[in-house]
């Protein structure tokens, strides 16, 4: 292909720099970088934008998201304010970085997404199962707008699933149930609840 | 060296200022001008104003044209767009359509 471009350092470009082939950037561009090849900005480089290419070479500043398909590498006096990614992300020692990194780019994403879906999930349940207890025995009418699929098997075992959430949420509730009996003990144990709720 | 090279396959869609000297074998599109000169290669297309203190075209220009000292219309370059400079070259083999101003 053709030899590689490059931006000189008196150079300014106000809009999106694209194509293919690697790019050396030792000027100013504001707008977004994206390159099939190397990209290497220089010392005196600045790019207010995101930069994608396959492997980056940052010495310069960056105002914006840096994205390689190989590796990113921020070198000694590197400035970045945006997000690293890429397979392989190294940042030397006198490089500035403020964003997230996060190597293995998309797939690492997918898995945190999912990760954080299953911490998620689990906490509505045992949160809206202690409560049920505590309203005697006529609780099941909200389980049932809840959970619309255990309607059917309900009119044929309604004691089977309660005690299957008791089970699943047992040790937070009879750490919570006790507290009601406590006012019997004594004058100050309401006051210490109240304390310790607020 | 020159300063700034935008290589073959490389587009920029806006303004590109210099004070150096300015290559295009790529795609300009927007606005290019540099107090230093301009080079359209043979690959090269600028749809866009262009001026510098020397211009030089081999590939495609679409646009106005303003060089302080001179414009060179190359062999095989192709221009769309009104030229001001006090030289101007059209080599033979060139293509051009537009008014010059050759101020005086």
């Amino acid at each position: 292909m053709s030899p590689g471009s490059v931006i000189g350092r008196g150079a300014v470009v106000r809009g999106n720099v694209r194509g293919e082939g690697s790019l050396e950037i030792l000027g100013r561009v504001e707008g977004d970088v994206n390159v099939s090849g190397d990209v290497v900005l220089g010392e005196s480089g600045v790019v207010r934008g995101n930069v994608s290419g396959v492997e980056l070479s940052i010495a310069g500043t960056v105002q914006g998201d840096l994205r390689g398909s190989q590796s990113v590498l921020l070198e000694r006096g590197a400035r970045v304010v945006g997000d690293l990614s890429a397979p392989r992300i190294g940042v030397a020692q006198g490089a500035l970085v403020r964003g997230t990194v996060r190597t293995d780019g998309e797939p690492a994403l997918a898995g945190a997404a999912r990760r954080g879906a299953q911490l998620h999930a689990p906490r509505p349940a045992p949160a809206a199962a202690p409560p049920k207890p505590f309203v005697v025995k006529e609780a099941p009418k909200p389980l049932v707008s809840e959970e619309p699929e255990a309607e059917a098997p309900k009119p044929e075992a309604k004691h089977e699933p309660k005690p299957e959430k008791e089970k699943e949420s047992s040790p937070r509730e009879r750490e919570r149930p006790p507290a009601p009996v406590v006012p019997a003990l004594g004058k100050g144990a309401k006051a210490k609840k109240k304390r310790r709720e607020a | 060296m020159a300063g700034t090279v935008i290589g073959e396959g490389l587009s920029i869609e806006g303004d590109l200022t210099s004070d150096e000297e300015v290559v295009v074998h790529g795609t300009v599109r927007g606005k290019l001008t540099t107090s230093d000169a301009v080079t359209v290669g043979g690959t090269g297309s600028v749809q866009a104003d262009v001026s510098g203190s020397s211009v030089s075209i081999a590939g495609q220009v679409t646009g106005d044209v303003t060089a302080q000292e001179r414009i060179d219309l190359q062999a095989g370059g192709r221009l769309v767009g009104d030229v001001k400079a006090s030289r101007f070259t059209i080599a033979d083999g060139a293509s051009f359509k537009g008014n010059v101003d050759m101020e005086m």
